[in-house]
């Protein structure tokens, strides 16, 4: 594991403390730039503003681990937007059409949503497949293989919501859950709930209901851990990083490169799919995602400035999460700051730029 | 190498016009109108901005860069060009001063964001992939800054005039003219030929051409792209080329966004959005290879035709556009898949 320890940094420096900032360039950025906002922006230190972020961010943190895999087996995957907005119509249309049909009448309306879950995830493992088939079979290089699966699940899926109409009339239950918080607390009953206000809020006391801790937060902690842990600890992980590193290299050390590859891609397949579905669960319809949109370079620039390298045996999940943050923490505070929302493609643009630039002028420290 | 038969070696080295020719003859049966002068000229006109930007992607590609910057670049082209001519001719100057200026104003800004790609390319050794969607994300922020995200209006009539006239008028038995309507009694059948934008990308292409197979310049994109090492130790200054080559491209992206702006008298950031998968897929359905050293403007021509057949003869034949995505990546990695089936027939040539 030798991507692990450079990571750690075991390793002699020009100094120790240029080295520490170098390598953790991103998160010294991070906190600088919350620091700055909590002045210039308003409210921008707020519990209410920080679950915001978190929040609006879910999504772009799956894409963006999904991505993390990718780049480190030395890949790209262009489709992940495209395949997000695919299982988000596949979820969205299924559960409309089963609820539809008075599907809760004889089930609970639970069964539709899962089953709706199902068919997304189903959908997203195909195009994975098709990715990594292309991909590990068929030695088509990465940038070309999924470019073509974004065609095709693109096209699919403004056939499917006849040209990109969301799919409406989805139970309300989503949203409950999607928008909802773990923890509520209503000042004027002195009482707390779990998952919904407490009984007997009223409509007028609703707005002081103190609500802690998003759902989504829940399951980004539950990917975080597991996805770090597959990326670290297990021999799945290993393997990425070592056909990342040297695909000869890993051949000779006996990985089946091929089915690793194909479980590279399908695993970020489903990551990106899990975006799309969460953004069923936020939203309460089916939104295809635009093309132009650029849901995945945007994942690609976090995982980029979290440190990863495009030559592959580089990167974390940890890091890359620094570098989703990056980029919604600065679009939110922009927001707040009353900068215009187009800025935050040119500092997006930048940061990157100055992410790589440093990346080429201290590679020792990484 | 295996021996393959005369019909396959036939098929696989010329399957993208074969394929071009299937196209032509199921649309011609199934699309309303598309065998006729006009069906021709909508599948080129169609073309004028796809055939620019795949053109500045060749040469990239050809080095065995990419550049995601291109629709951005054209975007801001439009939104510059609309804004300076719409200023200008506010200001009172004569409209056809006012265009004049504008292109060769519009043109020169265009260049500064391929300086910034090729400068992070050449000099900083940034991933091309990289540095030009950071180059891409700033111009796209400064195309919706410059005019709050709005699109832009009030561009001269002139503009419009230039942009929809053709080449060639043609009224039968009352003679023709050239790039201006014929004097003729109104209800007169006069037969328009030719774009006249499209002529100025014709020109443009085959210039393009020229340089990248028969110049120097041209020598040395190719020398990078098959292997830069080999190309340092020639003597080739590959700063300065990159430098060149990512230039060149954001020319070409500015002046597709130019002849957008006179096409549809408007400026508008996503005006080439939609152009960046096509451009690419085009270029690599042309026979280019993303690795570098391999690729032609005339197949980057043949790829582009391919893909502007494909969506006006689906739109003819009554399939909703979007349906085009699906064939897009479908043909996309058809060509791949040949390519790799068939290495020895396709870069035989090379």
């Amino acid at each position: 594991m030798a991507d692990n320890s450079l990571a750690r940094g075991r390793m002699s420096g020009p100094s120790s403390a240029v080295a520490v900032f170098g390598r953790n360039w991103a998160i010294f950025f991070l906190l600088i730039m919350i620091v700055v906002f909590f002045f210039t922006g308003k409210n921008f230190l707020t519990i209410s503003n920080v679950q915001t972020i978190l929040y609006s961010a879910t999504t772009s943190l799956l894409l963006a681990f999904a991505e993390t895999f990718v780049i480190i087996a030395r890949g790209i995957d262009l489709s992940v937007g495209y395949v997000m907005g695919f299982s988000t119509i596949v979820c969205a249309g299924v559960i409309r059409d089963l609820y539809a049909a008075q599907f809760g009448v004889h089930w609970p309306a639970g069964v539709a949503i899962a089953l709706g879950i199902a068919a997304g995830l189903a959908a997203s493992v195909a195009c994975g497949l098709a990715s990594g088939i292309l991909v590990a079979r068929f030695r088509v290089p990465p940038f070309i293989a999924t470019l073509g699966v974004l065609g095709v699940a693109y096209g699919i899926t403004l056939h499917m919501s006849d040209g990109g109409f969301p799919i409406a009339f989805l139970p309300n239950v989503l949203t409950q859950i999607g928008n909802g918080y773990v923890y509520y607390y209503n000042p004027a009953l002195h009482a707390y709930s779990f998952f919904a206000p407490p009984l007997g809020t009223t409509a007028a006391q609703i707005k002081d209901v103190v609500r802690l801790v998003p759902n989504v937060l829940l399951l980004i902690v539950v990917f975080l851990v597991v996805l770090w842990h597959l990326l670290k600890n297990t021999r799945f992980g290993q393997h990425t990083y070592a056909i990342g590193g040297s695909i000869d290299a890993a051949v000779r050390a006996g990985i089946d490169t091929r089915k690793h590859l194909v479980r590279v891609y399908v695993l970020s397949a489903v990551l990106a799919g899990l975006a799309g579905i969460v953004w069923v669960f936020q939203t309460g319809q089916g939104n295809f995602v635009p093309m132009g949109s650029n849901l995945e370079l945007f994942a690609i620039a976090a995982v980029i400035i979290g440190g990863a390298s495009l030559n592959g045996g580089k990167g974390r999940i940890v890091a890359s999460l620094v570098g989703v943050f990056i980029i919604s923490v600065m679009d939110n505070g922009l927001t707040l700051s009353g900068v215009e929302t187009f800025f935050r493609y040119v500092a997006t643009g930048v940061i990157l730029i100055v992410a790589i630039v440093v990346d080429q002028l201290f590679p020792d420290l990484f | 190498m295996i021996q393959r038969s005369g019909f396959a070696t036939f098929v696989g080295q010329r399957w993208a016009l074969l394929f071009l020719g299937l196209e032509l003859v199921v649309f011609s049966i199934v699309g309303q109108g598309f065998f006729s002068l006009n069906g021709a000229q909508i599948v080129l006109f169609y073309g004028t901005s796809l055939f620019l930007l795949a053109t500045a992607e060749t040469f990239v590609i050809v080095t065995g860069g990419i550049d995601l910057s291109v629709g951005f670049m054209m975007g801001f082209s439009t939104i510059v060009s609309a804004m300076l001519v719409a200023a200008l001719a506010k200001a009172g100057m004569a409209p056809s001063t006012a265009i004049v200026l504008t292109i060769a104003a519009t043109l020169a800004i265009g260049l500064l964001p391929g300086l910034l790609s090729g400068f992070l390319v050449g000099r900083l050794r940034v991933p091309p992939f990289l540095a030009t969607f950071g180059t891409g994300g700033i111009v796209y922020g400064t195309s919706l800054l410059l005019n709050s995200g709005n699109e832009v209006k009030n561009v001269p009539d002139l503009a419009n005039v230039i942009g929809n006239s053709y080449f060639l008028y043609w009224a039968p038995g009352k003679g023709f003219s050239f790039f201006t309507r014929p004097e003729v009694a109104r209800g007169t059948r006069v037969i328009e030929m030719i774009p006249s934008m499209l002529v100025v990308t014709a020109v443009v292409v085959i210039v393009a051409a020229f340089i990248l197979h028969r110049t120097r310049f041209g020598r040395h994109t190719y020398a990078i792209g098959g292997n830069e090492d080999a190309a340092v130790r020639a003597g080739i200054n590959i700063r300065r080329h990159y430098l060149a080559v990512y230039t060149l491209s954001a020319f070409f992206a500015s002046l597709a966004g130019v002849i957008f702006m006179l096409e549809y008298i408007t400026g508008k950031a996503e005006a080439g959005v939609s152009f960046l998968l096509d451009a690419i897929v085009g270029v690599v359905i042309g026979g280019a290879s993303l690795y570098g050293g391999a690729g032609t403007v005339w197949g980057t021509v043949l790829g582009c035709l391919i893909l502007s057949v494909l969506e006006t003869g689906l739109r003819m034949a009554g399939v909703p556009t979007f349906d085009k995505f699906i064939a897009v990546g479908l043909i996309l990695i058809f060509a791949v898949l040949i390519d790799q089936f068939f290495p020895e027939l396709i870069h035989k040539e090379d």
